[in-house]
């Protein structure tokens, strides 16, 4: 994935109904790219099964013995 | 003027003494404001000292025991939390200058448990600004370690490690997202513990992650973190994330028999180069006396834990951003840390497709835990890859490449249980050459913190790291 530009980071601010002041936006890039790239990096186990709910602690869990 | 030994006492000792009356409430709250007064300039670990909260605190509790109605084991033992709790009619900043005038009006859950269980109040602790690791700047003063006043007493609840650390507290309650209780818990050679999610009301306390955040206690002992645990515990109607169900008694199943208990040896965060030499060598030794102990140890692999910090970081940065999007959405955004700013700005652009593969693959690394859960009471690992870092002297969150970078650091090896949601605990097991605390880190299963408890019981007996006091102190 290309890395995200001044004006990509400055339109997804739009977007979100913010301002990133002129002085923050290489390093809110810099923070985005980094972190977009980390996660893109990680080969992703078999989670198209997975459902990202926030799921906290499940009952069975809880009840988990050895 | 005050017995300033009786601050080296652990909070048990202290309450046991109370109780019997050895000594009063009154007499171990005059040592510990007559500390805090003599001492604390040297580490900012409080940024409000509540003194006549204290005395007043200790006179009732040195009445209701002489009358027969002795709370329980912190009963007039002086205590000190966290800035990041509701304190009703005192000072709550939470770390920042933007709340350097707020004053709630009422307590947090987890300070009215304190309360009903005797406690002395002794002041509110520094720590990260909104509970931030990334702060650098800090309006109440920089917390400075113990162990080397150059360098970092952990974060965010760093005033909490910095005074228990110093005897300015006999114990002291800190807040976990990330790692945040455990972080600093390492770096100054105490006991945390972060709880199960949902243990433990986060009623009245500041938010960083909603499906992260949890409050907890920062001791010198196991034994007194079981017990401050104990006060704070329980099902509170004011926090839809807690569970209704029992609070053990933790410290009555410290015996020091761990036999047959079977813990696993997280291989990617023992065996590897991210550790410095000398905290993998101390971890891998502890096992060691932990297995001499009688409990079972086994490897265990958990393939994605080496992923948890840009998996955390993704879904903290946004949660946070969200949490904070009255400030980050003004000017009122100009008067936070830099590093603050850069972090809730980047959090609050973080696209969905990204958050949702964190999500999933949180999901996956919990499923991973989990499944080593069923083979085995517990998992062992570092609960950071280095001792205690220099204070930075330069802010900033730096380019992509450090970015990506600290991501293969020390956040990495306290996230896997926030992302899981389990109990974590870190206890001292051993120092540097240059006399810094490593920290052992022990994770079990959901609302099984007794179990943690019993083994690093068992070590702390087994070991005498704890005999140690900073340089100085």
């Amino acid at each position: 994935m290309a890395d995200l530009t001044d004006s990509d980071v400055q339109a997804l601010a739009k977007a979100s109904s913010i301002t990133i002041p002129d002085d923050l936006v290489t390093e809110v890039r810099e923070s985005l790219n980094g972190l977009l790239e980390a996660l893109e990096a990680i080969q992703e186990p078999d989670v198209a099964d997975i459902q990202p709910l926030p799921i906290i602690v499940s009952a069975t869990a809880r009840k988990q013995e050895v | 003027m005050a017995d300033n030994n009786l601050c080296y006492l652990s909070a048990t000792e202290l309450g046991e003494k109370i109780a019997a009356g050895d000594i009063s409430s009154v007499e171990a709250t005059e040592a510990y404001l007559d500390r805090i007064a003599q001492l604390d300039g040297n580490y900012a670990s409080y940024i409000t000292v509540t003194a006549d909260r204290a005395r007043e605190d200790a006179r009732r509790a040195d009445a209701e025991i002489a009358a027969g109605n002795r709370r329980g084991p912190l009963h007039g033992v002086p205590v000190a939390v966290k800035d990041q709790f509701d304190t009703a009619g005192i000072l709550t900043t939470n770390g920042s200058s933007i709340l350097g005038e707020n004053i709630p009006d009422s307590d947090a859950t987890i300070m009215t448990r304190l309360k009903e269980a005797g406690t002395v109040l002794l002041g509110k602790l520094n720590m990260s600004e909104y509970a931030s690791g990334d702060a650098f700047r800090h309006p109440y003063g920089r917390p400075r370690n113990p162990w080397d006043t150059r360098r970092n007493p952990g974060t965010s609840s760093s005033g909490s490690g910095a005074a228990t650390a110093a005897f300015l507290c006999a114990t002291s309650l800190g807040e976990d997202t990330g790692g945040s209780i455990r972080g600093p818990a390492a770096f100054c050679g105490l006991v945390g513990i972060r709880p199960t999610l949902g243990l433990v009301s986060r009623h009245g306390v500041f938010g960083a992650s909603w499906s992260m955040d949890t409050a907890g206690p920062i001791s010198r002992t196991v034994t007194d973190c079981a017990h401050t645990l104990a006060a704070i515990a329980g099902h509170d109607p004011k926090d839809p994330q807690t569970w209704d169900v029992p609070v053990p008694d933790y410290a009555a199943a410290l015996d020091g028999d761990i036999k047959g208990l079977k813990i696993g040896i997280v291989t990617e965060r023992v065996h590897t180069d991210a550790n410095d030499p000398e905290v993998r060598d101390a971890v891998i030794a502890a096992t060691e006396t932990l297995g001499g102990l009688g409990a079972e140890v086994s490897d265990v692999s958990l393939p994605l834990i080496v992923n948890s910090s840009e998996i955390s970081y993704a879904i903290i940065s946004s949660d946070a951003a969200m949490l904070n999007w009255d400030i980050i959405s003004t000017e009122q955004l100009r008067e936070l840390d830099h590093n603050n700013q850069v972090r809730l700005l980047m959090g609050s652009i973080v696209p969905a497709k990204a958050y949702q593969k964190a999500m999933r693959l949180r999901e996956a690394l919990r499923q991973q835990i989990l499944a080593a859960l069923e083979e085995v009471h517990a998992l062992i690992m570092p609960a950071s890859s280095v001792p205690s870092t220099l204070i930075p002297e330069t802010t900033g969150l730096g380019t992509k490449a450090d970015v990506i970078a600290g991501f293969k650091g020390r956040r990495g090896f306290t996230a896997p249980f926030n992302l899981a949601n389990l109990p974590a605990l870190s206890i001292n097991c051993g120092f540097t050459a240059s006399g810094l605390p490593i920290g052992l880190q022990i994770a079990g299963r959901a609302f099984d913190e007794t179990t943690l408890f019993r083994l690093a019981y068992a070590y702390e007996q087994a070991t005498d790291w704890g005999e140690r006091r900073p340089p100085g102190v």
